[in-house]
């Protein structure tokens, strides 16, 4: 979504061809806008087989689409199946190789919110960008082909969360959703570790950018402690109150520009362009001698402090284990094994953090295998899932993150640092806002979103291919007795206790 | 009783928080007027209330006579109120301090929503509720909290077919504990069930209890009626929060706040009437995002100011006072362009009954980050 800067471009492009270039690309644009609200074509085309799950287990491939996508729309259990499960793997770890028109179309009205420079997102309305953002987070969880980019891209959303309610981030978390969350996805953690230190959103969140050392000054902790305690090292990681405040003296300085100094940021340098530039302000930083988890970083390594540290808190073992632990609870269990967790472990640690091998490993597992079904799909993945199960089309997104909302589900909208839990236990209260989900789906009772029940139910080869193609099984006796007589199938079978789990 | 009987079943009791925001900054100085300062007389020569026509309180204060249904809880000493209340944002704009009383500060996500997740999961689908078209901040990143026009929303809805809920109910119950995950969501389906036939069996057309009356065409006391029935209902409803707004009187202040102040008494008097003893454990807070300047401005109104009245009905409160001091006010005490200053942090008035609905002293650090507590004395 790169795109030149608006003010730049309408300051050197004045000339008039280059104007009117403009002007009709954003009169092209307005039309495919204008097409998009139609809310038409948003519809995955059924081109391929069809054939739903034939066993009323959850089978291997089944498997797989429940965990490392957003739940399988119609044609992937016979898509993946041909291809094999190893093969569908490899097409999932390669997301640049996937082309994701449906997904482009569905969010290309919204590519105007992602401002370059950062700063230019400032000359918002300070409401319009957050909602935007969850927007888009919809959208793509539904409609894009890179589903276990996505899938990542929300794990990693909520390992680095951000509330964009706070401060300056209703400007520029979204500016950390592309350079740090979705830029790193499955690329190398250490990479992203260090994007998001210096976010200007993660500066904000978490107070960095009032980290400053001076004679009147001790440093903010806030970032140091979470960046051991929820970024890397885990809360029991072997890191103590002294390497807290060592890590803030590494890391004071570090600020972003504001739209006055507030005695933390730097000097405006254009009243908008720079807002939220992120900057080392060299008078702000400790420059003397410390030591971080055992190891010494010399006096006068100015920036170079940073980096140091990143290298540091990413190369330790707590880390391995910590980031391990998270991703076995968010692809096996809420509990998962030791050995696995070790497994995984292991390998973040001799990848050196590259995601894609880490997560090789995690999927090659036994315990991987054998946990189907063990855990309960989160209100955001119940809800993408019922939109991919039944090849809706979403023309309007609000009505659908309210259903979020009453659910406590809501992308971007976690207050704290630690991220939207992952555990069941957490979202048993959410069944009733799950079941009203379902049946509005089932019935097009939800505004903006568009189900073709009767010609879906005609193209899988009727009733029971749509059913077993939702539960992404063939169902029991009494699932289909009870669907049979519930006299509405589709939303007993989106409502039932087997469509909230994965 | 079922074992259901309270469906929060996570909490120890049945209490209740309802939190009525005053959008648009309410004039503290109207709402419970420092009858017998001379100082006050002095700076509102047209607007300030008469000491004739007040409704006495303690000695110093009085109640604008539009209040006067609030006088039984006063005396019942079920009310307590706070002058000088406040945030310590100076920006005096509505949006940063209704943002920052929201948040708790520079914090994200609302301070009731960290005090519901400090509580753990959501005990039940009806934990939290706003009566308005969207979430307000304060309950923003609160586990399974619904923004509802009416509790009628509570149900599977009208799309759904007669079979439908029987059959889905019988699937649920044959979740069984060698199923993963069974055991919990087959609790769960039955604690909702047991919620929505509740819910059904509420007869929103009957009468509110003990002679109460809610003004039919007034959707403030509608929403509190809501409120009041689910309380009723014992679905375990936590936290509840509905907003009165258009208190932004900078401009012939009386015929704009007058309406209101008699929406909110009124609203007020009828819901504590309808709870009867149900009000010694549901809390009322009344806030607003600041007061209003002492002195009136040349076009009948106030301008923005600081210090604002908030109010503490129910749950046990010692009322009958106004509590947290009055330093009086004389123009050096003043704050800036001669506003009534915050000497009671609103953290400080919302801590304690925080506390009364079961939140622990580590869990109030959550609640309101980076700020020293020293909650007042409301019990």
């Amino acid at each position: 979504m790169k795109r030149t800067s608006r003010r730049e471009f309408l300051i050197t492009g004045a000339a008039s061809v280059a104007l009117s270039a403009a002007i009709f690309k954003s009169v092209q644009g307005w039309l495919g806008d204008a097409r998009q609200y139609v809310g038409r074509g948003l519809h995955r085309p059924l081109t391929g087989p069809l054939t739903p799950p034939p066993a009323s287990e959850i089978d291997p491939v089944a498997h797989a689409l429940n965990r490392l996508t957003f739940g399988p729309g119609p044609g992937d259990h016979a898509r993946v199946t041909a291809m094999g499960v190893d093969a569908f793997l490899d097409e999932q770890l390669a997301p640049e190789k996937i082309d994701d028109a449906l997904c482009d179309r569905a969010t290309a009205r919204f590519a105007e919110a992602w401002w370059e420079p950062v700063g230019e997102a400032y000359e918002e309305d300070d409401e319009a960008l957050t909602p935007v953002l969850r927007r888009v987070a919809l959208l793509r969880a539904t409609y894009s082909q890179r589903q276990l980019f996505e899938v990542m891209c929300e794990f990693w959303s909520d390992h680095f969360n951000i509330d964009p309610g706070k401060g300056d981030c209703r400007y520029n978390k979204i500016a950390d959703d592309r350079d740090t969350i979705r830029k790193h996805a499955l690329g190398g953690f250490r990479d992203m570790l260090r994007a998001s230190a210096l976010s200007p959103a993660m500066l904000w969140y978490l107070d960095g950018r009032a980290n400053v050392s001076g004679p009147a000054d001790t440093p903010n902790e806030n970032y140091a402690r979470e960046l051991m305690e929820l970024h890397t090292l885990g809360v029991h990681g072997g890191y103590g109150q002294q390497d807290v405040m060592e890590v803030a003296r590494c890391l004071t300085g570090w600020t972003i520009l504001a739209k006055k100094d507030d005695g933390f940021s730097g000097k405006l340098l254009s009243p908008f362009k720079d807002r939220g530039k992120v900057v080392f302000r060299k008078e702000a930083h400790d420059d003397a001698a410390k030591r971080v988890l055992g190891e010494d970083i010399p006096a006068g390594g100015g920036e170079r402090d940073l980096d140091r540290v990143i290298e540091i808190v990413s190369a330790h073992p707590s880390t391995a284990r910590f980031i391990a632990t998270k991703l076995c609870a968010r692809f096996i269990s809420d509990e998962p094994q030791a050995a696995s967790v070790e497994a995984v472990a292991r390998s973040f640690a001799e990848s050196k953090g590259d995601i894609k091998t880490t997560l090789r490993t995690l999927f090659a597992t036994a315990e991987f295998r054998g946990s189907a079904g063990l855990k309960l799909k989160r209100p955001f993945h119940f809800v993408v899932s019922a939109l991919r199960a039944t090849n809706a089309g979403v023309s309007d997104e609000k009505p659908v993150l309210s259903f979020l909302d009453k659910m406590g589900h809501t992308p971007f909208r976690y207050p704290t640092p630690d991220g939207y839990p992952q555990e069941a236990s957490h979202w048993f209260a959410t069944l009733l806002w799950r079941w009203k989900f379902a049946v509005a789906l089932a019935n097009n009772k939800i505004p903006g979103t568009r189900i073709a029940r009767e010609k879906l139910s005609r193209e899988l080869g009727g009733e029971a291919a749509l059913l077993a193609t939702v539960l992404n099984r063939q169902p029991v006796a009494e699932e289909s007795d009870a669907f049979l007589k519930s006299g509405d199938g589709l939303a007993l079978a989106l409502a039932a206790p087997a469509f909230q789990r994965c | 009783m079922s074992p259901l009987a309270n469906l929060s079943t996570s909490r120890d009791d049945a209490r209740t928080l309802v939190v009525i925001f005053l959008r648009g900054a309410a004039d503290g100085l109207s709402l419970v007027p420092p009858i017998e300062d001379d100082n006050y007389h002095r700076f509102r020569p047209r607007l300030a209330v008469k000491k004739r026509d007040a409704v006495p309180l303690d000695g110093l204060f009085g109640l604008h006579p539009l209040l006067r249904p609030l006088e039984a809880a006063w005396k019942d000493g079920d009310l307590a109120i706070v002058h000088g209340a406040g945030v310590e944002d100076e920006s005096r704009s509505h949006f940063e301090a209704q943002d920052f009383m929201e948040h708790g500060g520079l914090a994200a996500g609302g301070w009731l929503a960290r005090f519901l997740r400090a509580r753990g999961p959501a005990g039940g689908p009806l934990s939290a509720v706003a009566l308005s078209p969207t979430l307000p901040e304060m309950l923003s990143g609160a586990p399974s909290a619904a923004a509802i026009q009416s509790i009628s929303e509570f149900a599977l809805g009208r799309e759904v077919k007669a079979d439908f809920p029987r059959e889905l109910e019988r699937l649920y119950a044959l979740e069984h504990d060698g199923k993963p995950l069974g055991a919990a969501l087959r609790a769960a389906a039955a604690g909702t069930f047991e919620a929505i036939h509740r819910i059904e069996a509420i007869d929103a057309k009957a009468a509110p209890a003990n002679g109460a009356s809610y003004d039919e065409k007034d959707d403030f006391a509608q929403g509190l009626r809501q409120i009041a029935l689910l309380i009723k209902a014992n679905l375990g409803l936590d936290a509840a929060s509905i907003d009165l707004g258009g208190w932004d009187s900078h401009f012939t202040q009386q015929t704009l706040i007058e309406p209101l102040m008699r929406k909110l008494a009124a609203g007020l008097a009828a819901f504590r009437q309808d709870l009867g003893p149900r009000m010694a454990t549901t809390s009322v807070v009344v806030m607003t995002e600041f007061g209003r300047r002492v002195a009136e401005n040349a076009s009948f109104g106030t301008d923005h100011g600081r210090g604002g009245a908030m109010f503490v009905m129910g749950g046990g409160v010692k009322g009958g006072r106004v509590l947290g001091g009055w330093p009086g006010l004389s123009p050096e005490l003043l704050d800036g362009p001669g506003d009534l200053p915050v000497w009671n942090n609103y953290r400080n008035i919302l801590a304690p009954v925080l506390q009364r609905h079961g939140a622990e002293t580590a869990s109030l650090a959550k609640v309101f980050p980076n700020f020293a507590l020293s909650p007042l004395a409301l019990y």
